[in-house]
């Protein structure tokens, strides 16, 4: 009897032409996932290149004097890409994934952008998370939307209704043969991806499948109580669209502006200008005012005094570290601003199914705003570990050759926190429970 | 009354009967009036703020003490990108533009702080604007609105009846497509009416004749835009043996235009014309510019040559007999070499990203929305060409600015170096006015025909291709 159903299902051109679509985009997605990972990859080891080769000709350069030597030299940290970052590149297209700073102010370099063309980044990626989010959706409509129907409308639903002796069990079993195809067809596209992409199947994996099951089974339950009001194919059709419309096109561009205009960051603008000003200002200004202020920040300097000469590079550094200090309070208020946004986006995402699968399949694959915020930290303590390592050297006027250069090689951040289970699941369980049981309790009364 | 319009007049009052079609128009009125408030403030408030800044910027600069020119070109300035007028009406990839760019001496800055770099996955799925629901959501509702406009009268049998009634098969395409359009125009005219009178007050009553073309374009075109939606809806439903069919074709078709083929077809262009990462094209640059002279070495043969020929035109043995400051002319050779470099370098990257959106562009000859959302970007002054602009007017101000105080400082500042303890070299502050403030200048609408051909065009096409499909189809077309 399913074999019947799975036949008469798999006979329409139309659902195999729908299927083979859905492989091949799937393929199409996994091809620019396995672009995006070269192009990572690519910069990390042009990175280490470029740092290699620029601290020794820096180092040849300025052999003497380690302040002027450091003034130039940068220092990168690489957030590194997790293989299944591919499958959800997120916002990893817009932000940088590698900070190159040198140990100046570090308001003044962390914030910069990465080179990109901008139509790219409007029109989206055709990663794995797009043909989950947005096709697969549209295949569930088109297989779903006239199930019963159809056959209603054909004449032929009577003939089944009579001879059925469990019509509500004939209505799941046509629902879950068109499950079990999607299902698969969901199935073999992540297979593929684990061997064309070397996925290793982690938790981080396992999640990101689970997920991805459940947003198929969410469609399914909506497409199962609009099938329960019996209502004509036409209108089955035009509720399923209405209801990707609203999910994908209008509620997330709505909430996006609402996000945007309640936790507006007037403190970018604002931190950078203090930072320049908190530095710059400290030229026309008493030496010793500046020396003391930095060594109020690090009291276990102190002992270096208030050198004698009109520049030195004690002074100087105390004076990038106004910059810092100075803008640390509108760069703390920048920090939580995004947390917040973060956090309500999060939040609002889980009654709306669609960008709760965006935004927890970014946070999987460590791809999201969060992931992010914490290589800015990170960057963050990087900077600061590189100044407490050199600030006595520089102060100490000890030449270049008193550091191990090769030692220095770019460093990596890997982010080890993840989304639990529980809240990357249950929005769309809850969900998927609604529909299902609102459909079942119309399909239990219009049966019996 | 000619029989078209009598069609028109009934396939209007017929699909004006229908509830949801009111509904929809609701919603899409109530989704209008969300995108026109949000994107007011939003105008609003990001140039309020950038005019601040500019003007706070603008004052610490000219407050600065007597200093060294030097110091001074350190110091630097900034440069905040305001909003064009028309971007409340399409906000294109406004968000992914940074708005802040710091312009200092020898070093290009990158633009940051961009919007898309605050957001959440949420941006990614787009932004609603008056032009997104004008491009994506008023083509489907014509297509909702008109799948049944020929193919319902096939499958009640009224179309017999009205084809022997002496109607011809264009006169009853032609009718119905005036009818759908009469509707389209009920809510466009109105959108458009409300973006003139906002577009009037945020410009205080300025207005150029220059965004009253932009506008009258936006007007035209979008027109235009939806007009060949109508013919399509039609079409396909005259083309189809029962509305459902026509339904599902129209969905798929308004799929494919809107949301796949777009897409796929800028993953195409950016996986074929690969574009360099940062550190790369930031190495490139380093390289060319060592190749062409390093001034921290001082066996370099470019500058070299060039201490060489002061040293014979002035007839002095060494640098600091020359009647001017050397490592003033030094820096000003330097930073003439390095700007130069570096915008032969960022022309390129420029040209890769074209090339890069050159299947995008293409694909408008496929997709009418391609079209116009290239076309209304460009009008509304939210496209990559007038971001790339602002990027050069920075770019352009940051070398005047740095060679103006190469210039001071050449002029101004002794060739001898102070002693350690002697007080430094400044020079008066009456200077700093010298600079001017920066001011960017939007692009004039002659710019959008050059970079739009290729969309004007599309937009020709399309009209001569429906055009052409309805003549072909009123001679093909059978009544079952």
């Amino acid at each position: 009897m399913f074999k019947l159903a799975f036949k008469n299902f798999l006979s329409s051109s139309g659902v195999k032409i729908g299927i083979a679509f859905l492989i091949i985009t799937g393929l199409v997605s996994l091809i620019v996932g396995n672009q995006f990972l070269a192009k990572q990859a690519e910069n990390v080891e042009a990175t280490a290149a470029y740092q290699k080769a620029h601290i020794s000709k820096n180092v040849q350069y300025h052999p003497d004097e380690l302040g002027l030597l450091l003034y130039y030299v940068k220092f990168s940290l690489v957030n590194q890409t997790e293989r299944i970052n591919s499958l959800s590149i997120g916002q990893r297209d817009v932000n940088p994934s590698i900070q190159s700073v040198t140990i100046r102010g570090l308001e003044g370099q962390k914030y910069d952008a990465d080179l990109q063309n901008p139509s790219n980044l409007l029109l989206g990626n055709i990663d794995f998370s797009f043909v989950l989010i947005y096709l697969f959706p549209l295949f569930i409509i088109a297989f779903t939307y006239n199930i019963i129907s159809e056959e209603r409308e054909s004449g032929t639903w009577k003939i089944a209704a009579v001879q059925s002796s469990n019509l509500f069990g004939l209505i799941l079993k046509l629902f879950t043969v068109r499950f079990l195809v999607v299902v698969f067809t969901l199935f073999l596209t992540l297979f593929l991806a684990t061997t064309f992409l070397k996925i290793p199947l982690n938790t981080r994996f396992w999640l990101f499948s689970g997920v991805s099951f459940l947003y198929i089974l969410f469609w399914f339950a909506l497409s199962f109580w609009v099938a329960s009001m019996s209502k004509s194919s036409s209108y089955n059709a035009v509720t399923l669209l209405s209801a990707w419309i609203l999910l994908i096109i209008v509620l997330p561009a709505m909430v996006n502006s609402y996000l945007v205009s309640a936790y507006p960051v007037p403190e970018a603008m604002e931190t950078t200008v203090k930072q320049r000003n908190g530095y710059h200002e400290k030229w026309d200004m008493d030496k010793k005012a500046t020396i003391d202020k930095f060594y109020t920040h690090y009291p276990q300097f102190k002992t270096f005094g208030y050198p004698k000469e009109d520049f030195n590079w004690l002074w100087y550094y105390a004076m990038q570290q106004m910059g810092d200090d100075e803008a640390a309070g509108e760069s703390k208020a920048l920090r939580e601003k995004l947390a917040m946004r973060n956090r309500a986006s999060t939040r609002i995402a889980s009654f709306i199914p669609s960008v709760h699968m965006q935004i927890q399949l970014n946070e999987i694959a460590g791809s999201g705003l969060s992931n992010q915020l914490r290589f800015m930290d990170e960057t963050g303590r990087f900077h600061e570990q590189l100044r407490l390592q050199f600030y006595p050297a520089i102060f100490k006027e000890s030449p270049a050759s008193s550091q191990q250069w090769e030692k220095f090689e770019i460093e990596n951040f890997s982010d080890n926190n993840m989304t639990s289970a529980t809240s990357a699941a249950l929005p769309l369980v809850v969900a998927i429970l609604l529909f299902s049981v609102l459909g079942w309790v119309r399909f239990r009364t219009m049966v019996s | 009354m000619p029989p078209q319009l009598l069609i028109a007049r009934n396939f209007r009052s017929n699909a004006l009967k229908n509830t949801a079609v009111y509904l929809l128009i609701l919603f899409i009125g109530i989704l209008i009036t969300y995108a026109v408030i949000t994107s007011w403030s939003g105008f609003v408030k990001q140039n309020e703020t950038t005019a601040h800044h500019q003007a706070e910027t603008r004052h610490d600069w000219l407050d600065n003490p007597d200093k060294h020119p030097h110091r001074m070109a350190h110091y630097g300035n900034f440069a905040f990108r305001p909003k064009a007028p028309l971007s409340i009406f399409d906000s294109g990839m406004e968000s992914f533009f940074g708005n802040t760019i710091f312009l200092e001496a020898h070093k290009q800055n990158s633009v940051n702080f961009s919007e898309a770099g605050f957001s959440t996955g949420m941006l990614r799925f787009g932004e609603i604007s008056v032009a997104m629901v004008l491009q994506i959501l008023l083509p489907l509702l014509l297509f909702f609105i008109g799948f049944t406009s020929i193919a319902a009268e096939r499958e009640n049998g009224t179309l017999k009846i009205i084809l022997t009634q002496g109607i011809s098969w264009k006169q009853l395409i032609t009718g119905k497509i005036i009818g759908l359009a009469q509707i389209a125009m009920g809510v466009f005219i109105p959108v458009m009416l409300v973006t003139f009178v906002l577009w009037f007050f945020l410009q205080d009553g300025h207005i150029t004749s220059d965004e009253t073309v932009r506008l009258l374009l936006v007007f035209l075109s979008y027109g235009i835009y939806l007009l060949l939606f109508c013919v399509i809806a039609v079409l396909v439903s005259a083309a189809s043996r029962t509305s459902k069919s026509a339904l599902v074709s129209l969905i798929g078709l308004w799929l494919m235009l809107t949301i796949v083929l777009p897409r796929a077809s800028q993953a195409l262009g950016s996986y074929l014309y690969p574009a360099p990462v940062k550190v790369t094209f930031l190495a490139n640059i380093e390289k060319d510019v060592l190749k062409e002279g390093d001034s921290h070495n001082p066996d370099d043969i470019h500058y070299k040559a060039l201490k060489d020929s002061l040293l014979t035109t002035y007839g002095v043995d060494s640098t600091s007999q020359l009647p001017f400051n050397y490592s003033g002319f030094v820096m000003a050779e330097g930073e003439k070499i390095s700007a130069r470099i570096y915008n032969s370098h960022f022309d390129k990257l420029l040209r890769v990203y074209d090339d890069q959106n050159s299947f995008l562009k293409a694909t408008a000859f496929l997709d009418p929305f391609v079209a116009i959302k290239n076309l209304s970007m460009s009008l509304a002054g939210t496209d990559y060409r007038t971001y790339t602009d602002f990027q050069k007017q920075a770019e352009a101000y940051r070398y005047a600015m740095a060679q103006k105080m190469n210039e001071l400082q050449i002029k101004y500042i002794s060739n001898k170096k102070p002693g350690p303890n002697e007080k430094p070299v400044v020079i008066d502050q009456k200077h700093w006015e010298e600079v001017p403030e920066f001011e960017y200048v939007q692009p004039m609408v002659n710019t959008v025909f050059e970079h739009e051909t290729t969309s004007f065009f599309a937009l020709l096409f399309w009209i001569g291709l429906l055009y052409f499909m309805i003549e072909i189809l009123s001679k093909k077309l059978k009544v079952n």
